[in-house]
């Protein structure tokens, strides 16, 4: 058994996981840790696009 | 805030026994010292998240690091990979002694997959350290 995931979907879960131990360990009360998990989130996404269309647009 | 961190800093080292077990725990298990520590719902999240990662790794038919000596980058690299993968505890045990390790392969799927491996172990360690200041008394 295999994934075979797109750029965007492998990115995707990284995030994901990231944000989660992210938002878990950094904060001390539960609505800072899920405030920072989706603040984390919301900037790998933004990075995730930025990055993706920086790309697209310098490759010409 | 810095006088905050600056009173932190100056906390005393609790004694070992009432930390060792419970970040030993964390790292054979992911988010088991927190279990262990009464932070269930943490701990929880926290064995779903990184277990998740490094299962979904294995599936990308991510490389297992070995230690290899050499110039200065490789020695890097590979040491370091090696230590984020064996900071994953019985994940990494297991996919050692099961044969799941896998040679690395070309492609950026494979490539993906040995960072998710390498990661889920670094989140571990983060993990652990939050162990710590709980079972140090500095943290919630």
């Amino acid at each position: 058994m295999t994934m075979n995931l797109s750029h965007f979907e492998a990115a995707f879960l990284f995030s994901l996981f990231t944000s989660v131990v992210m938002g878990i360990v950094t904060k001390s009360t539960d609505r800072e840790r899920l405030q920072y998990g989706a603040y984390v989130f919301v900037c790998f996404m933004v990075a995730l696009f930025g990055i993706g269309w920086a790309m697209q647009l310098g490759h010409g | 805030m810095a006088k905050e961190n600056e009173e932190k800093a100056k906390q005393p080292m609790p004694s070992i026994g009432a930390w060792a077990p419970a970040v030993a725990l964390g790292w054979l298990i992911p988010g088991g010292g927190h279990l262990l520590l009464k932070r269930t719902g943490r701990g929880v999240l926290l064995g779903v998240a990184i277990t998740g990662m490094f299962v979904c790794g294995l599936l990308m038919r991510g490389a297992m690091f070995q230690p290899q000596s050499g110039d200065l980058l490789t020695t890097l690299i590979n040491t370091g990979g090696f230590i984020g993968d064996v900071c994953s505890g019985i994940l990494y045990l297991l996919t050692s002694w099961l044969g799941y390790a896998q040679p690395d392969l070309a492609g950026a799927v494979h490539d993906y997959g040995t960072k998710f491996l390498v990661t889920a172990g670094l989140l571990n360690v983060l993990a652990m350290v939050d162990v710590f200041e709980i079972a140090a008394g500095r943290k919630d």
